[in-house]
């Protein structure tokens, strides 16, 4: 066992937002609720639009993890993100972890295209995390118009 | 069936605010009753624990009727995995007591059709009426418990909708 003291530091972070720039980096964003939410009925009912924010998060690596192989199969994404930008969104909203920012989610944009969040997982050096995982999958399309 | 469907939602709601204040959930950053409707929301990988989880089934409608008559299936269906002060080995206690809630919920069986696109919602002419639930046997998955009830939702349509 490993007794040997070591200060947690961010060289970690620096590392993966390096190799997350270097390795055909893009930029993704979040969708969350506003902090102040929908308590009407209407806002319940899918009748008010939910007035998402959009929070950038970058650097980030998109990329596909699964072909479609079989017909009916849903192609599955990944993205990762780094964990600077992350808490930066969390210490922005006054949430208590990242956990809580992912499971408010309703939604990544990347390159234009909507993906819901199946999943997350982070990569920690010395006890921080340093780049989060996301498991997507691409959205069904959606419509333009709203009903109401 | 939309404004039925609305109407039915709001009133096991409102009714669950009554039954047990402390059940509550935090979506979308409000702090409401522990009951939402599925499609109203964004998709859920996983049957959340201790909330009721409306899902809308099939939908008939009966033309023979001087009114039209839409009758809808809807599932509720709700988990739950106990408290952390018993370590989970409560869940089966848990279970009951949502059974208890929701039977409580859908009594009486009947409520005002309201239109809630208009603010504040417009009362209708008619009610909002539904079967007596169909309780599914308990699907245990690991440490969470969860059941299925099934309830038929009937509204006649009325002009306009």
């Amino acid at each position: 066992m490993n007794t040997s003291i070591r200060n947690a530091n961010e060289s970690g972070q620096r590392i993966a937002d390096a190799l997350l720039r270097t390795t055909a980096g893009t930029a993704a964003t979040l969708l969350v609720p506003p902090a102040a939410g929908d308590g009407t009925d209407a806002g319940q009912l899918g009748i008010d639009s939910p007035q998402l924010q959009q929070l950038p998060l970058a650097p980030a690596v998109f990329r596909r993890t699964r072909a479609t192989m079989q017909e009916g199969e849903e192609p599955r994404y990944e993205l990762l993100i780094s964990a600077s930008a992350v808490q930066q969104q969390v210490s922005t909203l006054q949430l208590n972890s990242a956990d809580g920012l992912f499971v408010m989610a309703a939604g990544v944009v990347v390159g234009g295209g909507l993906f819901q969040i199946e999943s997350w997982s982070s990569s920690q050096v010395l006890g921080q995390a340093c780049l989060y995982r996301l498991q997507l999958r691409a959205a069904e399309p959606q419509s333009l118009t709203s009903l109401t | 069936m939309q404004n039925a469907k609305d109407s039915f939602y709001v009133a096991l709601r409102n009714r669950l605010a009554v039954i047990n204040p402390a059940r509550t959930v935090t979506l979308r950053a409000v702090q409401r009753p522990s009951i939402m409707v599925e499609e109203a929301e964004p998709p859920q990988v996983q049957l959340a624990n201790d909330i009721f989880v409306l899902r809308w089934r099939a939908e008939t409608v009966n033309l023979q009727l001087p009114s039209v008559l839409t009758q809808t299936t809807c599932e509720i269906r709700y988990a739950t995995s106990g408290s952390q002060q018993n370590a989970g080995l409560d869940r089966g206690r848990a279970l009951t007591e949502m059974d208890k809630e929701l039977l409580a919920m859908l009594t009486p069986l009947q409520t005002q059709k309201l239109n809630f696109t208009q603010t504040p919602a417009a009362v209708m002419q008619t009610f909002v009426f539904w079967t007596e639930p169909t309780l599914s046997p308990v699907e245990v998955l690991r440490d969470q418990l969860s059941r299925t009830a099934t309830v038929t939702v009937f509204a006649f349509e009325e002009q306009g909708e």
